[in-house]
């Protein structure tokens, strides 16, 4: 068998994945010699744009009609398809904006120009076509991306933490942000695989790597009120990176 | 009428393309086209707390994160009237240069250099010149370890907060650090050997306007409150609170990046610019450097920007281990942020990010809730100046063969090291 054929997109967003992809800088030599790159725009000008892929790994939300055609586009040619990044999996900060009106928007920005503008609500992935493996996190972490190569290599999936950044949180022994120093932390209700990064350096989290399943919002907006923040903004807070996530 | 069409601009972050029209031999149209989507974070930060500006408005751009955390932070300050302490200063500017030596070398490595050797890309470049490679994986792994010993994470620091740091790095940390930036001093010697080896790229010169922070330490990308705009060898001061005299922006239906000139003129920020403006840092190693790398300043090829980016490499290191060598010198001390008490205000911040002049302005009320963000970027700001250098790249090549043109105008769009996701952003009128 040669090797899988890989495509790397990028809808709308930072570039903050493909960027993750490209700081492996111990492996990527290593990386490119085990699977075929054919298309990756960010890092390659020749490019195949219409053959197959066994593996197509896409960040970014969908925000204009473009990026849903490229979408649609990348899941025809692909075997598999991977949601990489917050953005990906959940719509991530610039679906901030459900419920507004954006054309209103796109005026006040933009004045008369904008209206013409290709631009709609920010979309996950899924919403728009069958995703395989979600990788989540803003960005996400480099040891997930290189997990996830190395058990698609072997035929296997990659599994992920299911327990909150709480539990990581807990286990290096950190002093409680919410409950002893009444800080905002969402690390409650956040899918854990970062290390409880923030937290360990005395930050709150602010959950960028989106909801973890079963997560408990209600209950932790109990917390924030008792702990003297608005119930409103608490819950705008929860659902600055997943506007569905959370309640 | 002819036109030449890059449709999608590869090795550059984001998306854009290139559109020019052609009536014989004239030029009668140039555009750069951003089709990047509009996220609107600008509008979308107000009503948010000031604690909540910084992580979203770094998702502007990955590439330069820090920079935008930190111009945010800085604008946030000075709405609030903080002062931070001279040690957080410090390590602000070495978060800046751990970006700064990230974003060059992945530039000048893995996305410009291909072009000059006629390589599709690093990966390929790599097969052929590994050494070249690796030593811009090198420096780039330097960058990104500064960032994430100072910063907290390499994309997007989460440790950089208003009024100074979660957790300052401890001692060992920095003693890790500066063994790094004194083994990396060589491999940005290196850049220079492989820079001056690359084949000229002479195809394309104008008259330059450039604009780039005047700080009063000629040497910072984090500290000052003016930009310096130098034309023709004649300079002008545009105070940061009268920052939209120099940006003049205007929405144009071809792009979602605004355009900005100055006194009606298209202008570049970015490594150029920086060192036309504070040409005195060009001493020691960097002026022969320079001389090496055949650059005399003010330049007049917009390619020159890569020989800057080079130059930086090197400046950015020497910077990083003088701040190590500072702070360990005075003695890291565990400082928590400075109380933040919000004020109803506004404030702007003008920093150097790794692509020249950025820019946040925010106002708040009274509970430190924002009413209103802008933010300008240096690609958006140097739209109106790839266009006019798109321009003069095709009207003096002399060859009117197709793939001639198009080359040149991807390798000038590439010396702009442009971040189409950072162009894409709201202004407020």
């Amino acid at each position: 068998m040669g090797k899988p054929t890989v495509g790397i997109f990028g809808l709308t967003g930072c570039a903050g994945d493909q960027l993750v992809i490209l700081n492996c800088e111990d492996q990527l030599l290593d990386l490119v010699a085990l699977i075929d790159i054919r298309d990756f725009l960010m890092a390659s000008s020749e490019n195949r744009t219409d053959c197959p892929l066994d593996v197509a790994l896409v960040e970014g939300a969908v925000l204009t009609n473009r990026d849903a055609e490229r979408l649609r586009a990348i899941r025809q040619r692909s075997n598999l398809l991977v949601a990489l990044g917050t953005c990906a999996v959940w719509g991530g900060v610039a679906a901030l904006d459900r419920g507004a009106d954006r054309s209103q928007l796109l005026e006040e920005v933009y004045g008369e120009a904008g209206h013409g503008y290709d631009s709609s609500h920010a979309q996950a992935l899924r919403e728009i076509v069958r995703v395989d493996l979600n990788i989540t996190g803003c960005p996400i972490e480099k040891e997930h991306f290189l997990a996830a190569i190395a058990a698609l290599l072997n035929g296997d999936t990659p599994v992920y933490p299911s327990y909150p950044v709480c539990t990581e949180c807990r286990m290096q022994e950190n002093n409680c942000l919410l409950m002893e120093r009444g800080l905002p932390c969402c690390g409650p209700v956040t899918a854990a695989g970062c290390g409880a990064r923030c937290p360990d350096l005395r930050v709150p989290c602010i959950g960028c790597r989106g909801p973890m399943a079963d997560a408990n919002p209600v209950s932790l907006l109990e917390v924030l009120e008792q702990k003297g923040f608005d119930r409103r903004q608490a819950a705008a807070r929860l659902r600055t990176f997943a506007p569905e996530g959370v309640a | 009428m002819s036109v030449i069409v890059i449709e999608h601009l590869a090795r550059v972050e984001g998306h854009g393309g290139i559109t020019v029209e052609l009536e014989g031999d004239a030029v009668t149209n140039v555009r750069f086209d951003v089709f990047e989507g509009s996220r609107l974070l600008e509008p979308l930060v107000r009503g948010k707390r000031y604690d909540e500006v910084p992580p979203i408005l770094s998702r502007i751009c990955a590439i330069c994160s820090a920079a935008h955390t930190l111009t945010s932070l800085k604008a946030t300050e000075a709405a609030f009237g903080i002062r931070v302490s001279p040690q957080t200063e410090l390590l602000r500017e070495l978060l800046f240069r751990g970006e700064s030596i990230e974003s060059h070398a992945l530039h000048l490595f893995l996305l410009a250099i291909p072009d000059y050797l006629n390589y599709p890309g690093a990966v390929a470049l790599a097969a052929d010149k590994p050494a070249a490679v690796l030593l811009g994986l090198r420096l780039k792994k330097l960058g990104n370890r500064i960032q994430e010993t100072i910063g907290g994470r390499a994309v997007h620091p989460v440790n950089a907060l208003v009024g100074g740091f979660g957790k300052v790095p401890a001692l060992d940390q920095l003693i890790e650090l500066r063994s790094g930036l004194l083994q990396a001093a060589a491999d940005a010697d290196a850049a220079i050997d492989l820079m001056a080896s690359l084949p000229a790229a002479d195809f394309c010169h104008s008259e330059t306007v450039y604009a780039a922070l005047r700080s009063p330490h000629l040497d910072s990308y984090y500290l000052g409150d003016e930009v310096m705009v130098v034309t023709d060898g004649n300079r002008a001061i545009v105070p940061a609170s009268d920052y939209a005299s120099l940006t003049n922006e205007k929405a144009v239906p071809h792009s979602h990046a605004k355009h900005s000139s100055f006194r009606g003129s298209p202008f570049m920020v970015g490594s150029l610019a920086r060192l036309t403006v504070n040409p005195r840092r060009l001493t020691g190693k960097l002026a022969v450097a320079m001389k090496r790398l055949k650059l005399s300043l003010p330049a007049d090829n917009p390619m020159d920007n890569n020989k800057a980016q080079a130059l930086e490499l090197i400046n950015d290191v020497e910077r990083a281990l003088e701040i190590i060598e500072q702070l360990l010198r005075d003695g890291i001390k565990d400082e928590r942020p400075m109380p933040v008490q919000p004020r109803a205000g506004t404030g702007t911040a003008i920093t150097e990010a790794p692509r020249g002049l950025l820019i946040h302005s925010y106002q708040y009320d009274a509970d430190g809730c924002v009413v209103a963000a802008d933010v300008i970027t240096p690609t958006a700001l140097n739209a109106a100046s790839m266009e006019l250098h798109f321009r003069r790249g095709v009207e003096q090549c002399a060859e009117r063969e197709e793939a001639v043109i198009t080359k040149r105008l991807q390798m000038i769009a590439r010396a702009y090291d442009p971040c189409i996701s950072c162009s894409v952003h709201l202004v407020r009128r």
